[in-house]
């Protein structure tokens, strides 16, 4: 296996040109990538926005409020505790959580601060930008409604205190009228007494747009190069030489295996050197990140380089190769998040995406770089473990299929 | 040395290989002789093990092929009918990595590939790209490599298509220097000359089957073939029609015709009566003497090249 190995590492680097398109394509994609989704922001369409609430309170205003906010179109709220909606949050399942703490119903009442918060992912504050939109149009009209209310009925009781109630009713009318002309009370009302305050869940100074370059673009490429070795199995076919290697004394297995270890080897280079140029050029921090990075790397190589054999295990020619490939790899990098970031897209969409492995190792750039996650964190090394297990499911394939599909037609 | 009991070999409906028997005794050379799609290359691929016969047996060097192939496979060099070279690499690095895949390494890795690089006299262009060799030079690397674990038996599947007259030469010398030093070969070929040249016993194969074997003279006693005269025209004559008057093995091919005989010169005067009378106008007769072209020519009816 080892002699294949070094053969095959040696073969790619004698080709000079295709090393230097190997390392410097994606660097010109990363650059260009972060630059155009920097400027990422708007959303289109009809595509609900989850949020989380978290209800400490549990009175009759925050269910009204909830209610409220369950009909909005655009919004799909899921009630859970504090705890769960945090961790969800952190985990990037879900974009928000907006927690109603204990004494919401009391400072409504009493027209105090409201005890309220919205906790978001920082890796998906595009996302909050926009839900923020509907979130605080509908509160504003309900909270703000309710406020506004028992501020005019407090101000009236206490100016015109011992009036008769007929005079009482007028002169809370006349107070509701000139409260709403009165821009300076509202102003108080909105930027004071119900101010939500939204925080991200984990800070980072790291630039979201350069990570899902870096994420996107480099699992891309990665498979792009990937399968293009992954064709060099079949371009040894068509020369004979994998002929002449089933007739030694080597196995299939020594072949596949050496041939799967240097894709793994070559694809490990790429990501760190396209690691590399994002914190030289852009100044992502990585050094402190550099063992889970490390990981990931190895888990997304392990599993592009297993995809990129599986291809070339199942198709009969380069020229087939070339065509299925570039489709396969496009639709995954399309539903996985490498083109558009996987929140703009449907929900369905971003389900099926899971089926990729650009979701999984952009998601897992995200953690690491994003949403700071520890190396230790269940959800990252979920992850981690997803990418394996794809690439022993295509390894496996792959290895099975070789004998028959391949070793067949030598 | 090698033993072939009855192999049959079907890709899906066509059955390429349709019970095969011979046995090469040890430092023979054997000839495979037979027309494109004949079935020679199929079961060179069976010997190499690159894939098992649907039936029948192989043993080489008294080992059945079977399971645990790691043995015979170190007994086999296999030269395919591919340059299987990397072209990247220089010869020099071809000729290494195909020898440690053998488990040869080291020093007499090093040994090896130098004594085979001044055997195949390229030497002194060991360090040069495989690219930048011509044909010829690829096929002698071609046989090069498969020597570097110093083989009992060599398969050499069709070495010399698409090299030149000069080339081919060399390697036919190379051949008859490794067969003279005791290795066992198999050569197959749709070149007649090369297999009279080179083999010491010729199996005729022709759609899956061999159709007859043995030494040369074996197989002109078995076929009854004389001398075939070989008639130019300037026109494409009628087989049918030349082969009823002619009574005799007829085979047109566009403006030449092949006609087996067994005494030339008593029917050369009959043949040209019988071109003229049917319009035919000749250019050249030639006679040649009784050779592997009339005995395939006479036993399957056809030309080795159709």
């Amino acid at each position: 296996m080892f002699k294949i190995l070094q053969k095959e590492l040696k073969s790619f680097f004698k080709d000079r040109r295709a090393v230097m398109l190997g390392i410097l394509m994606p660097i010109i994609l990363i650059t260009v990538f972060s630059m155009a989704f920097g400027g990422v922001g708007n959303k289109g369409g009809d595509n609900k926005i989850s949020i989380l609430v978290s209800d400490e309170d549990k009175s009759a205003t925050t269910k009204m409020v909830i209610d409220g906010l369950d009909s909005v179109k655009a919004l799909q709220i899921f009630t859970t505790s504090t705890d769960s909606a945090l961790t969800l949050v952190k985990g990037g399942k879900y974009p928000a959580a907006l927690i109603f703490h204990k004494g919401f119903s009391d400072s409504v009442k009493d027209i105090k601060h409201l005890p309220w918060e919205l906790k978001y992912d920082a890796a998906q504050s595009i996302e909050m930008g926009m839900m923020q939109q509907y979130l605080m149009q509908n509160l504003f009209s309900t909270v703000g409604k309710m406020m506004t209310e028992k501020m005019v009925l407090r101000n009236t009781r206490k100016q015109f205190a011992g009036m008769d109630s007929m005079s009482m009713l007028m002169a809370t009318l006349q107070m509701k009228k000139s409260l709403k002309t009165n821009s300076a009370d509202m102003d108080d009302l909105q930027k004071n007494i119900m101010k939500l305050e939204s925080t991200p869940i984990e800070k980072t100074k790291d630039n979201q747009g350069l990570i899902q370059a870096m994420g996107g673009t480099a699992v891309m490429m990665l498979l792009f190069s990937l399968t293009a070795m992954g064709g060099r199995l079949l371009e040894e076919k068509e020369s004979g030489t994998l002929k002449r290697l089933l007739c030694s004394p080597l196995t299939s297995r020594d072949i596949l295996g050496g041939k799967m270890l240097s894709s793994m080897i070559f694809a490990t280079c790429q990501l760190l050197i396209m690691l590399s140029y994002s914190s030289l050029a852009f100044g992502l921090i990585i050094l402190p990140k550099i063992v889970p990075a490390f990981l990931l790397i190895v888990a997304t190589a392990f599993a592009c380089s297993a995809f990129g054999m599986f291809l070339a295990s199942i198709i009969k020619s380069r020229e087939q190769l070339q065509g299925t490939s570039t489709l396969c790899i496009l639709i995954m990098s399309a539903i996985g998040g490498s083109m558009v970031p996987s929140f703009l897209m449907p929900t369905w969409m971003q389900q099926v995406g899971h089926f990729s492995i650009n979701y999984w190792s952009i998601q897992g750039f995200y953690d690491i770089f994003w949403r700071q996650l520890p190396m230790s964190d269940p959800i990252f090394l979920g992850r981690v473990a997803v990418l394996t297990a794809m690439g022993l499911v295509f390894s496996i394939t792959s290895f099975s299929l070789f004998r028959r599909n391949v070793a067949s037609m030598a | 040395m090698i033993e072939v009991k009855n192999i049959t070999k079907s890709y899906g409906k066509t059955q390429a290989v349709r019970g095969i028997s011979f046995s090469i005794k040890d430092g023979e050379c054997y000839g495979l002789l037979g027309p494109n799609g004949a079935g020679k290359s199929t079961t060179i691929n069976m010997l190499s093990m690159l894939f098992p016969p649907d039936s029948g047996d192989i043993a080489i060097g008294g080992i059945p092929i079977g399971k645990t192939n790691t043995e015979i496979k170190n007994m086999l060099g296999i030269v395919p009918q591919e340059i299987a070279l990397y072209e990247k690499f220089s010869a020099w690095e071809n000729i290494l990595f195909w020898g440690s895949i053998y488990g040869v390494t080291g020093k007499a890795l090093h040994d090896k590939a130098e004594s085979l690089l001044k055997w195949v006299g390229l030497y002194d262009r060991r360090k040069d790209a495989i690219t930048e060799y011509s044909g010829g030079m690829k096929r002698r690397i071609n046989i090069a490599c498969a020597l570097l674990h110093s083989p009992k038996v060599l398969l050499l599947d069709e070495p010399t298509v698409g090299v030149d007259p000069q080339s081919r030469n060399l390697i036919f010398e190379l051949i008859q220097q490794l067969n003279k030093d005791g290795m066992t070969i198999i050569y197959t070929t749709h070149y007649m000359e090369e297999a009279e040249k080179l083999c010491n016993r010729i199996g005729i194969i022709d759609t899956g089957l061999i159709i007859a074997q043995g030494t040369l003279d074996e197989l002109k006693t078995q076929s009854q073939v004389n001398d075939m005269i070989i008639v130019d025209c300037t026109n494409t004559p009628d087989e049918k029609l030349l082969a009823e008057k002619l009574k005799t093995t007829v085979v047109v091919n566009e403006n030449r015709v092949s006609i087996l005989s067994n005494d030339s010169k008593k029917d050369l005067t009959h043949i040209v009566t019988v071109c003229t009378d049917a319009g035919y106008e000749i250019n050249r007769i030639d006679i040649q003497k009784g050779n592997l072209e009339g005995v395939f020519l006479k036993m399957t009816g056809k030309q080795l090249r159709d």
